[in-house]
């Protein structure tokens, strides 16, 4: 009889320290940031969730998430310093290697809840603010007699 | 990208022009970025010597398909 009652006690005891460990399990896969898709970033930003745009200001202005901040690389640390770290932050940039640096930053600094838009803007679906001087062919870059390769890169 | 574009550059040294511009630090860079309607960094545009864009390649592309988009330029 004694085993049998230790059996189902013990059996329960199984079952609560499962139960407890799926509970307090952390959602998201991270401390404090969490990478979402794009769908789910439009949704946040509709929220009103704080959005952060951390590419460059002449990226940003051709054209970028409707409400989103610049807050290029090189300025986060200095425009973080006043932001609240309970406020929600979504972060993104063209394809999410320089985002990726930042969230790190963000959440070395105690921000608590960080959505990460991993894939960049290049994956945004909904529609973007644009820009006002978009022309086809800059009159600058027409080649004089050889094809020519542009590259438009940044250090990060 | 940047050993394959110094790779790219030194061997197609006289057939391609290439100009490239760190768009952090450059004015003029980031002028033709946004008259080039590009929204990314790295982006890459391929155009004819006639002046007609032949391809744009935006983030990383693998040496094979830049140098592909390089033999094509006329």
């Amino acid at each position: 009889m004694d085993s049998k009652k230790l059996l189902i006690w013990g059996g329960i005891a199984v079952v609560a320290l499962a139960a407890l460990f799926l509970i307090m399990r952390p959602a998201g896969g991270g401390a404090g940031a969490e990478n979402v898709s794009a769908s789910r970033a439009a949704e946040l930003a509709a929220a009103g969730v704080r959005v952060i745009d951390v590419r460059t200001p002449g990226e940003f202005e051709t054209s970028h998430v409707p409400g989103a901040e610049n807050v290029p690389m090189d300025a986060l640390s200095t425009e973080a310093a006043g932001w609240d770290p309970a406020e929600p932050l979504l972060i993104y940039c063209a394809t999410g290697a320089r985002s990726a640096q930042a969230v790190q930053y963000l959440e070395a600094q105690g921000f608590e809840t960080i959505y990460h838009l991993d894939a960049g803007l290049v994956a945004w679906e909904g529609e973007l603010e644009k820009g006002t001087q978009v022309a086809p062919m800059p009159p600058d870059a027409v080649p004089a007699g050889t094809p020519v390769m542009y590259e438009f890169f940044t250090d990060w | 990208m940047k050993p394959v574009v110094d790779r790219l550059k030194q061997d197609y040294e006289g057939t391609v022009e290439f100009r490239l511009y760190d768009v952090d630090r450059s004015q003029e860079g980031q002028e033709l970025m946004r008259q080039f309607g590009a929204q990314y960094v790295p982006t890459f545009v391929f155009l004819n010597s006639d002046g007609t864009e032949v391809d744009r390649v935006v983030g990383e592309s693998s040496e094979e398909d830049m140098r592909a988009i390089l033999d094509s330029l006329k």
